[in-house]
C-alpha cells in the first residue's frame, strides 16, 4: 500500500513537471518534447500499452488449430506420399488443412505421429471429437489430441483440486403425460396466429387447461410424431418444448423457417425455410438436426419446388431419401452420407414412399414411349427389387401404405385416350385401378380393383385390412368399403350411396370411420359409421367444418372450423366416436386444434389379448368412475349456482328494499296511482271486454 | 308454442314495445308507419301515419294515452294514442335514433344521430301540456354529445338521471339537474343496440353488437351479469316474473350473403338471469331479430325482425315448470 502511494506521488510530480514544460514553451519558441536529461521514465510499457501488448503475436499463436495424431502407420519414404493422401482425405472432411508435418527418423521413416494444422480452431476441435479412437485398420487406431492439450496438461498446477461435482439437473420427465392414470389425452388449441396457445387435458366431464401462454408461437404449432415434443415456430427458428410444464427442450436456429418434419423415432428433425434468409444468404434452406444434441447434422439447398416433406424417413430413422429428376438419393444415419456413396438412377421416377414398418421403398416411374409405367418395391440397404409391377396407360399413381405395413395400395389413374394440346397432355376416358400388394405373403401377390368412377378419396383402415374409397361424381357420390384377405381378391363389403362427403377419417384403432364433407362445398356434413356391421351411428353436421381430428386413442373426434378457412363461427366441436356431441366451443379467431400423439403401446399381443378378454371386468370399474365424476361435476355445478344465487339474492334484497323506500316518490310522479304491480291499481282499472273471432263453424240443419 | 305472426309492416321492424298493462303492442319499422296491435289476438288496432322516413324508435307513456316516435325524416312526433293524430312534431337536424318517456310521463327525451355534419344531441322536452306549439317550445335541457353517438337511452332514478348507450360500447349516466356526466363505464366493445329496464327499474340489460348482453345496476352502473352468444345481439329483455332474460339478434343482414338462415342464427335465446346459462331457443325469423319485449305479465314475449314480422309467443306450461337445480 505504501509503495503505491509513492507511485502515485511520483506520477503526480511527473505530470506537474511536464505541465511546467508546456508553460515555458508557450512563448513562440519551438516546443521541446524531449525529456529532461535527468528524467527517469517510471511508467512501464505494460502500464501504458498493456492492452496493445497483449495483442502482439506469439510464437504459439495458431496452435489451437493444430492437432496431433498418434497411431499413424510408420512408413518408409517410398510410401509416404500414399500415407499423406490417405491422411489428407480423411482429415480434410473437417476443414481446410493448411499445414502438415510428418516427423521422420534419420532414415526417413515416419515416427507414427503427425501434426496437422487447420485453418480454424473449430475445425480442429471437430476433428478431435470425430476421429479420436478411430480404427484405421487392425493395427492402427488414431489417438487424436489438440496441440494445446499438451501445454495444458504440462502445466498442471501443484495445488490442483478436482472440480467439485455438480448436482445433476436431469431433464424434466418428457413422458410424464403418459403416466396420467385415466389416460386422458392432451390437445392444443391455437387462436389468432399463436397469440394464444393453450394445452388442454381432455378430462371428463370437462376438459381442463394445463398450459396457457400468450404469443407462444408466431404461426402455428406441431406435435412430434410420438407426442414427446411440442414445436413452436418463430422468426429465428423453431423451439421444442416438453416435460410436465412444457419447458424449452431445444432451439433450432433457422430464420424464416416455415415447415418442419420429424423423423418417425424423433431422433432428427428437418427444418425448411423456403425463402431463405435475406440477411444471411449462406444459410441453407433445409437443415437436418439431431434433436437430442441440438446439432446441425446436414444441410441442403433443394432445387426447384417439390412436395413436402422433401426428405422422407424410413420408419426406424436409419435412412432418409429424397427424389430428384430421374434420381433417388438415399442417405444413412448417423453419418448423413449417401448410402453406398451414390444415388440411384431411376429414369422417370415420379413418386416414392417408405413402408411404415419396414425398410422398403415403393416408387413408381412414368411411362416412356414404349416402356410401360412401373411400380417397384425396393429393399434398403441392399437395394434388392423385391417386386415389380408393370402398368399401362398410366396418367398418375398414388402410393398408399397401410399403417401396419401389411398392404400397399397403388391407386392408378388410367386413360383410354391421350392427346397433346399446346404442350399439355390431356387424358380422356379415365378409369381407375387399385393395385393391392400383399406385403406379408410370399412373392408379394398383387390384386387389382377397378373403378370407372372418379375417386375422391382413399383410406386404409389403420389397424385391420379394410379400406374405404369415395367415388362418383356429385351428387351421386358413394362410399365403398373393401376388405383384403389372404390369397383372395379384395371383397366389396358395403356400398353406401348418395353421400355428401369428400373426406375419410378412420379411427386410429380402426373399425370406426367418419365420412366428412369438408370445405366450401362439403358444408360440414358428418357421418359416423361402424364398419363392423355398417351401422350408421349418427348423421349430423358441423357447418363449414374444415378439419376432423381423431384423438390418438380413438375415443373422441374433434371437428373444427379454422379461421384459416372462414371467418364466421370458428371453433371446435367434440364428439364421441359414436357421433354424440359432447361439447361445442365457439372461439373467435380459432385456427388450430391438435391432439397430442401417443407412443405405440408397450404391451405385447398377449397382454393386449388378456385385457380384451377381461374387458367385462373393467367395465364396472370405469362405469362407476364415470358416474362418480358425473355426480361430482353436477354437484360442483350446483354449488356454483347456489353461490351465484346467494350472492345475487343478497344484492337484490338490498335493491328491493331501496325500491320499497322510494314508493312515495313513485306515487308522487304518477299522480298517486300505484303502478308497481299490474293489478295494484284496482280502483282505476277498467275491464274491457273485447270480442274477437276465433273460428267459424257451419252446422247444417236438416 | 305456436306464435301469432303480425304481418302489417312492409319493411324491417325497428322496435317493439308493450304498454304498461300489456294489452297493446306497438311496433315501428323502416316503412314509416308505426302500428299498434292487440297483444292478445294480434289484431291490428291502427297505424300512426305521418312520418316520411324510417321510424327508428317508439315509446308509450304509462297511461297509454300518448305515443312517441322518432324517425329518419328528422322529426320526433308525439301522438294521441287513441285517435292516432299527431299532437306535436319537433324537427331536428338529423335522424332521431332513440326516444323515451320519463317515469312520470311529464317529460320525454330523444337523441339525434351524428350525421350530415351535425353533432349527436340529447334533448329533454316537457310534454305535460303538449300541443302544436311543441315544435317551437325550447327543450328543457339540451346536451351535446361530443364522443360517440347515442344508440340507446333510458330514464332512471325516477326522472333524475338518464342512461345512454353509445356506439362504441360506453354507457353514460347523466345528471339532469346539471346536464353533466355522472359516470361512465365501457363494458361493451361495440355498439349498444338496446337497453331495457327490469320491472322495478333497479337494473337494466344492454345488448350489443359485440355478441353479448349485459346486466347492470341502474345507480352505480355496476356490471352484474354477462350473457354470451356468437352473433351480434340487437335486443334483450328481462322477464318481469322469472329470472330469465331473452336475447334477440343474429348475423347482420348485410353480412348474410350466400348463407342459409341456419348459419345466421336468428333465434330468440333464453338465458337464466343469474347463472348466465342458455336454456332455450325459439326459431322462426328468417332475418336477424331487431327487437324483443316481454309482456308485462311475463306469460308471453314478442320479437320483431328484419324480415318485417312481429311474432307474439305465448309460453307453454313447460316453460313455467322448467327450473334450474341449485
Amino acid at each position: 500500500m505504501a509503495r503505491k502511494k509513492v507511485d502515485d506521488k511520483s506520477n503526480c510530480s511527473g505530470d506537474s513537471a511536464r505541465n511546467n514544460d508546456g508553460d515555458t514553451s508557450s512563448n513562440e519558441e519551438e516546443p521541446n518534447f524531449s525529456d529532461p536529461d535527468d528524467y527517469v521514465d517510471d511508467i512501464s510499457n505494460e502500464e501504458l500499452l498493456g492492452d496493445i501488448i497483449k495483442q502482439t503475436p506469439k510464437e504459439t499463436d495458431g496452435v489451437e488449430s493444430v492437432i496431433v495424431v498418434d497411431g499413424v502407420p510408420q512408413v518408409g519414404p517410398d510410401r509416404l506420399e500414399k500415407l499423406q493422401s490417405v491422411i489428407n482425405k480423411f482429415f480434410s472432411k473437417f476443414g481446410n488443412i493448411v499445414n502438415t508435418h510428418y516427423p521422420t527418423t534419420e532414415k526417413g521413416h515416419t515416427k507414427g505421429y503427425i501434426f496437422l494444422e487447420y485453418s480454424l480452431p473449430i475445425h480442429a476441435q471437430e476433428a478431435v471429437l470425430a476421429t479420436n479412437n478411430y480404427k484405421l485398420d487392425k493395427q492402427h487406431t488414431f489417438l487424436v489430441n489438440l496441440f494445446t492439450d499438451f501445454s495444458k496438461y504440462e502445466k498442471i498446477p501443484d495445488n490442483w483440486k478436482p472440480p467439485e461435482s455438480q448436482t445433476y439437473e436431469g431433464q424434466s420427465d418428457l413422458y410424464s403425460y403418459l403416466l396420467e392414470a385415466d389416460a386422458y389425452d392432451q390437445f392444443c388449441v391455437v387462436t389468432a396466429q399463436g397469440q394464444s396457445v393453450q394445452i388442454w387435458q381432455n378430462t371428463q366431464p370437462e376438459p381442463v387447461v394445463v398450459e396457457d401462454r400468450q404469443n407462444w408461437t408466431q404461426t402455428y404449432v406441431k406435435w412430434s410424431p410420438l407426442g414427446t415434443f411440442f414445436t413452436t415456430f418463430h422468426k429465428q427458428g423453431v423451439a421444442l418444448w416438453g416435460g410436465p410444464t412444457f419447458t424449452q427442450y431445444k432451439k433450432f436456429t433457422h430464420s424464416a423457417v416455415q415447415f418442419i418434419d420429424f423423423s418417425p423415432c424423433e431422433k432428427y428433425v428437418t427444418t425448411y425455410s423456403p425463402q431463405g434468409d435475406v440477411h444471411n444468404p449462406d444459410q441453407k434452406r433445409i437443415i437436418i438436426w439431431d434433436i437430442r444434441t441440438g446439432q446441425e447434422k446436414r444441410s441442403f439447398n433443394p432445387e426447384g419446388p417439390s412436395a413436402w416433406p422433401i426428405f422422407r424417413w424410413s420408419h426406424d430413422d436409419k435412412y432418409f431419401a429424397r427424389m430428384g429428376t430421374d434420381v433417388l438419393s438415399i442417405y444413412e444415419t448417423p453419418s448423413f452420407g449417401l448410402l453406398e456413396k451414390k444415388s440411384l438412377k431411376l429414369q422417370g421416377i415420379r413418386d416414392f414412399s417408405w413402408s411404415p414398418t419396414d425398410n422398403v421403398i415403393a416408387y413408381w416411374v412414368a411411362e416412356d414411349k414404349d416402356v410401360p409405367a412401373r411400380v417397384t418395391l425396393l429393399e434398403i440397404p441392399n437395394r434388392n427389387e423385391i417386386r415389380n409391377k408393370n402398368l399401362f396407360n398410366v396418367a398418375d399413381c398414388k402410393i398408399h401404405w397401410q399403417k401396419s405395413g401389411d398392404y400397399l395400395c397403388v391407386k392408378v389413374d388410367r386413360y383410354s385416350k391421350v392427346r397433346k394440346e399446346k404442350n399439355e397432355i390431356k387424358y380422356s376416358g379415365m378409369y381407375f385401378n387399385f393395385e393391392i400388394f400383399h406385403m406379408r405373403e410370399k412373392e408379394i401377390p398383387v390384386d387389382s380393383v377397378e373403378s370407372k368412377e372418379p375417386i375422391q378419396a382413399f383410406a386404409w383402415e389403420p389397424v385391420g385390412s379394410k379400406f374405404a374409397i369415395i367415388h362418383g361424381e356429385s351428387p351421386n357420390i358413394s362410399v365403398s368399403f373393401y376388405e383384403v384377405r389372404v390369397g383372395q381378391a379384395p371383397l366389396l363389403l358395403k356400398k353406401l350411396e348418395k353421400r355428401a362427403c369428400n373426406h375419410l377419417f378412420w379411427s386410429p384403432n380402426g373399425q370406426f370411420i367418419v365420412l366428412a364433407g369438408l370445405g366450401s362445398n362439403g358444408g360440414g356434413s358428418l357421418e359416423f359409421v361402424d364398419t363392423q356391421d355398417f351401422v350408421i351411428m349418427n348423421t349430423t353436421d358441423h357447418y363449414q367444418a374444415s378439419d376432423v381430428e381423431w384423438d390418438p386413442t380413438g375415443r373422441y373426434v374433434v371437428t373444427a372450423v379454422s379461421s384459416w378457412k372462414t371467418k364466421v363461427d370458428t371453433g371446435y366441436y367434440m364428439w364421441s366416436f359414436q357421433g354424440k356431441i359432447l361439447k361445442r366451443v365457439n372461439l373467435e379467431k380459432f385456427v388450430q386444434l391438435l391432439w397430442r400423439p401417443r407412443c405405440p403401446t408397450l404391451l405385447d399381443d398377449k397382454q393386449l389379448k388378456e385385457i380384451k378378454k377381461n374387458l367385462k371386468k373393467y367395465y364396472a370399474q370405469f362405469e362407476s368412475k364415470d358416474r362418480m365424476r358425473q355426480t361430482k361435476a353436477s354437484k360442483e355445478l350446483i354449488e356454483k349456482r347456489a353461490t351465484l344465487m346467494e350472492k345475487f339474492s343478497a344484492y337484490r334484497q338490498k335493491r328491493i328494499q331501496e325500491w320499497g323506500e322510494q314508493k312515495s316518490r313513485r306515487l308522487e310522479l304518477r299522480s298517486g296511482v300505484d303502478t308497481d304491480e299490474l293489478d295494484s291499481d284496482v280502483q282505476n282499472a277498467e275491464e274491457e271486454v273485447v270480442e274477437f273471432f276465433i273460428k267459424e263453424e257451419f252446422i247444417e240443419i236438416e | 308454442m305456436k306464435p301469432l305472426i303480425l304481418h302489417g309492416h312492409e319493411r324491417a321492424i325497428t322496435q317493439i314495445k308493450y304498454n304498461r298493462e300489456g294489452d297493446l303492442l306497438f311496433s315501428s319499422s323502416k316503412d314509416n308507419k308505426p302500428n299498434v296491435w292487440y297483444s292478445l289476438n294480434g289484431e291490428r288496432l291502427g297505424t300512426f301515419n305521418g312520418h316520411q322516413g324510417a321510424v327508428w324508435c317508439i315509446d308509450i307513456d304509462w297511461t297509454s294515452t300518448r305515443f312517441l316516435s322518432g324517425a329518419g325524416d328528422n322529426t320526433l312526433k308525439l301522438w294521441d294514442c287513441e285517435t292516432g293524430k299527431v299532437i306535436g312534431s319537433i324537427s331536428t337536424n338529423s335522424p332521431v335514433r332513440a326516444c323515451n318517456f320519463s317515469y312520470s310521463g311529464n317529460m320525454a327525451v330523444f337523441a339525434t344521430d351524428k350525421s350530415m355534419g351535425h353533432q349527436c344531441e340529447i334533448h329533454i322536452i316537457d310534454v305535460r301540456n303538449a300541443d302544436e306549439s311543441l315544435s317551437k317550445a325550447p327543450p328543457i335541457l339540451k346536451i351535446p354529445v361530443n364522443g360517440h353517438r347515442v344508440s340507446s337511452l333510458l330514464w332512471s332514478s325516477l326522472d333524475e338521471t338518464l342512461l345512454t348507450g353509445h356506439e362504441k360500447g360506453e354507457i353514460t349516466q347523466w345528471d339532469l339537474q346539471t346536464g353533466k356526466k355522472l359516470s361512465n363505464v365501457t363494458e361493451h366493445d361495440n355498439t349498444i343496440t338496446d337497453m331495457q329496464m327490469s320491472k322495478d327499474g333497479t337494473m337494466f340489460i344492454t345488448s350489443s353488437k359485440d355478441h353479448t348482453a349485459k346486466l347492470f345496476d341502474c345507480d352505480n352502473l355496476m356490471l352484474l351479469k354477462t350473457y354470451k352468444t356468437e352473433r351480434p345481439v340487437n335486443s334483450a329483455a328481462i322477464s318481469p316474473i322469472l329470472e330469465h332474460v331473452v336475447l334477440g339478434g343474429g348475423q347482420d343482414a348485410m353480412d348474410v350473403t350466400t348463407t342459409s338462415a341456419r348459419i345466421g342464427k336468428f333465434d330468440s335465446r333464453f338465458f337464466h338471469l343469474v347463472f348466465e346459462e342458455e336454456f332455450g331457443r325459439v326459431k322462426g325469423h328468417f332475418g336477424p331479430i331487431n327487437s324483443v319485449a316481454f309482456h308485462p305479465d311475463g306469460k308471453s314475449y314478442s320479437s320483431g325482425g328484419e324480415d318485417g314480422y312481429v311474432r307474439v309467443h305465448n309460453f307453454d306450461q313447460s316453460y313455467f315448470e322448467y327450473g334450474f337445480d341449485y
